[in-house]
């Protein structure tokens, strides 16, 4: 083998991979290991989904007996766990981040394409064990699966521990990957404050997974140990404290939080300035607020245990650190309506569904400062006000922010167009189901319905059952997306590299991708959000940025 | 991987190994962050307790740990010998040390089993919290030297077959981070669970 004249690490293209299992099974392009990331948690979400609506069934009436009170806990608890670890945290980091912020940067792959496909592998085995965990009797203390409930339950709820844990060292595997990435392996010339905030987004979540995320799996570890040796690490009658599993658990559970919301708030940074033709406003305060985040998360944890018997001195320091950090998160929302003013606006489906995750995200995050306060969390903790507070961040900011992305980088990842008129009835349809779900539980929970249980005062009767109707129209929307999805792979409109004019590097290079990502890895001259200047790219294919220049859509 | 390596000019090396070694210090915050948790939850239940240790139990002897940790002490100063060797090219020197230092680990886990099992009395140990987090803890410490101990193994049988030069050893410097790492670990168990 002759000695190949490197430049850079990642200009050394690799032979194209061969056979079918080496293509798509065990696949070491990070491309690929996106598209599976997608597939397996969209089949986690149409799970989870549908126990949620199994929830709502038997919601509907105050003393129904569709499921019996055990069942029911079991329900939900999987259903929060799946939803957070099997669905949002995958989809983003794992999903969006592999399938863009490579190519947003200019590499080749990542830096540890083993460990990547390791990392995926290491998902669905997880999956396995948290739906399969329904056989031995599933966690029934929830998602928190506080003691002394998960320390008694049923033996599904080692498997639970061992699920979360497999989940746990992935994305530890995959922060680790993704933070060395974009330190080393950006494209010649792009300096942090050219990196697009997608990227920035992504670096910020990347040191959360690795630094929190190895926290939760030593709690689950210990979680486990008690059960099945049957120590006292929890246990309050000998010397134990269940209040430490709330402590380890919230430690990680915060930042994690911002896990699942960072990408999308950097899928929106994206969208805006392509949809409306203009530079974002405020880069370095979108950029920056995000590292503030991340630092300020990791010191509001016990905002989740004001009931928990903290003395007083500690919850007034974490009451004011949790309203701080509405600072750099309004930064973020003020960035954004001000990129948006004075724009010429395209009301495409990736932009409604921006518009949707500004609105619902903003409320929750309100709902948020609410609960920050300490007497008002008082009043309010246990009850739907919790339920309601965080569906409009998880599902109202995460989740829109994940279609939001998914019809923006469609094109990108299968080469063709996901229908636009489908994709605005999914999102009109998505909007109004979801506000008449959650908004009315803000209600329920003031007036105070207690979350996690199976029945309930038949005053809460009217309200609830109109929650449920909605949350079956909400479900019955992600059909239009799945129709639309399967549809456009036949019918769908060839994108082309660039169907939305957009001016970051992924739009460079043809769609779907070639397995290199970049021929010649391009030179970086300037940011990627200056609309109505020249394309600040050297040594792209030039007939790309043609096509950049002149959008087609 | 040895033949790829070693068709990459000496700059795309260098790129390589600082990618590479960037990854190792990431895991090892991240394998830090792993005890601190663990090293909290000892101390959250050490403050809440109205005794400590608790009544019935007695502190673990503090020789045999004195004398396991000057084993494990040592087996960082043998290993920094042996990357020494590696540096200035003496294979000897080099062969030598890492075997020294694969002895003295496997030895100090030797010694901890013996003190699990003979010294302290498990099972009304693991019935506290101080047993719990003392066999967690230094359970979790000890299967990381164990791991060290075959990482240092296969990087002994690569640097026999070739794999590594007097330039081109990240193996060997990522085994000797974990080395050194696993001993400071080791000084503040020591100091939590036989001093303080």
């Amino acid at each position: 083998m002759a000695t190949i004249e490197l430049a850079h690490p990642a200009s050394h293209i690799h032979p194209a991979p061969e056979g079918f299992v080496r293509k798509y099974i065990f696949s070491l392009d990070h491309k690929v290991i996106a598209v599976q990331y997608f597939i397996t948690s969209g089949l986690f979400f149409v799970l989870a989904g549908l126990l949620a609506e199994l929830i709502r069934v038997q919601l509907m009436q105050p003393n129904n007996t569709v499921l019996d009170p055990a069942t029911f806990n079991e329900a939900f608890s999987v259903h929060g766990s799946a939803m957070v670890w099997l669905v949002v945290i995958p989809i983003l980091t794992g999903g969006f981040g592999n399938l863009i912020m490579p190519l947003q940067i200019g590499a080749r792959d990542v830096a540890f394409p083993w460990l990547n496909m390791l990392s995926f592998w290491l998902f669905p085995p997880a999956g396995i064990l948290l739906f399969g965990s329904f056989l031995l009797g599933a966690p029934q203390a929830g998602w928190t699966e506080y003691p002394p409930i998960s320390v008694l339950a049923s033996p599904g709820t080692s498997m639970w521990c061992a699920a979360i844990f497999l989940i746990g060292v992935s994305s530890t595997i995959t922060g680790l990957n993704f933070l060395v990435t974009i330190i080393k392996m950006r494209a010649p010339g792009m300096t942090w404050t050219r990196m697009p905030l997608f990227v920035w987004a992504s670096a910020v979540t990347a040191f959360l997974n690795f630094i929190a995320t190895a926290n939760l799996s030593i709690s689950l570890a210990v979680l486990f140990i008690q059960r099945t040796f049957h120590v006292p690490f929890y246990d309050e009658t000998r010397g134990g404290s269940p209040v430490l599993w709330q402590h380890m658990f919230w430690f990680y559970s915060h930042p994690a939080v911002y896990i699942m919301i960072l990408p999308a708030f950097g899928i929106v940074s994206e969208i805006i300035p392509t949809m409306v033709r203009r530079p974002i406003f405020g880069y370095k305060a979108i950029a920056y607020s995000s590292v503030a985040i991340a630092l300020v998360s990791f010191m509001v944890w016990a905002h989740h245990m004001f009931t928990s018997g903290l003395a007083q001195w500690i919850q007034l320091p974490f009451m004011i650190m949790t309203m701080i950090v509405a600072i750099p998160t309004g930064v973020k929302v003020f960035s954004w309506v001000a990129s948006l003013w004075g724009g010429r606006i395209r009301f495409t489906s990736p932009l409604l569904f921006v518009l949707g995750f500004l609105s619902t995200f903003t409320f929750g995050g309100i709902t948020g400062v609410m609960l920050a306060s300490v007497p008002a969390d008082v009043h309010e903790h246990g009850t739907y006000f919790i339920v309601a507070h965080l569906h409009y961040v998880l599902f109202g900011g995460s989740m829109f922010g994940v279609f939001a992305g998914l019809y923006y980088w469609w094109p990108k990842m299968t080469g063709r167009m996901l229908d636009e008129r489908l994709g605005k009835i999914h999102f009109w349809l998505m909007f109004v189901a979801f506000n008449c779900t959650f908004l009315p539980m803000h209600w329920l929970g003031l007036l105070g319905m207690p979350r996690r249980v199976a029945t309930y005062d038949p005053i809460y009767w009217h309200t609830n059952l109109f929650v449920s109707i909605s949350a079956f129209v909400l479900g019955a929307s992600m059909l239009l997306f799945a129709y639309n999805a399967i549809h456009s792979a036949r019918y769908g409109k060839r994108a082309g590299p660039n169907p939305w004019g957009a001016r970051t590097l992924e739009w460079m290079i043809p769609s779907p991708p070639p397995y290199y990502n970049f021929k010649e890895l391009p030179v970086v001259l300037s940011g990627p959000y200056d609309y109505g200047k020249p394309l600040p790219y050297r040594d792209v294919d030039p007939d790309m940025i043609e096509a950049a220049a002149m959008p087609a859509y | 991987m040895a033949s790829h390596a070693l068709t990459l000019d000496d700059r795309a090396y260098a790129e390589q190994r600082d990618i590479r070694l960037l990854g190792f210090l990431f895991f090892l915050i991240s394998d830090s962050i792993f005890f601190g948790s663990l090293i909290f939850a000892y101390l959250y239940l050490r403050n809440a307790a109205p005794v400590w240790p608790p009544p019935g139990i007695e502190r673990p002897d503090v020789y045999l740990a004195a004398v396991n940790s000057i084993v494990l002490f040592g087996s960082g100063v043998t290993m920094h010998v042996a990357m020494e060797g590696m540096r200035r090219d003496r294979r000897g020197q080099f062969v030598g040390f890492i075997v020294a230092t694969i002895v003295l680990g496997t030895l100090f886990v030797s010694g901890q089993i013996y003190e699990y099992w003979h010294i302290l009395p498990v099972t009304k140990w693991a019935a506290t919290t101080f047993g719990a987090s003392f066999y967690t803890l230094t359970g979790m410490h000890g299967f990381h030297v164990s791991v060290g101990v075959i990482f240092l193994i296969t990087v002994l049988i690569q640097t026999l077959r070739g794999t590594y030069t007097k330039d081109r050893h990240f193996g060997l410097t990522a085994a000797t981070l974990y080395w050194h790492f696993v001993d400071i670990i080791w000084v503040a168990l020591f100091f939590l669970f036989y001093v303080y």
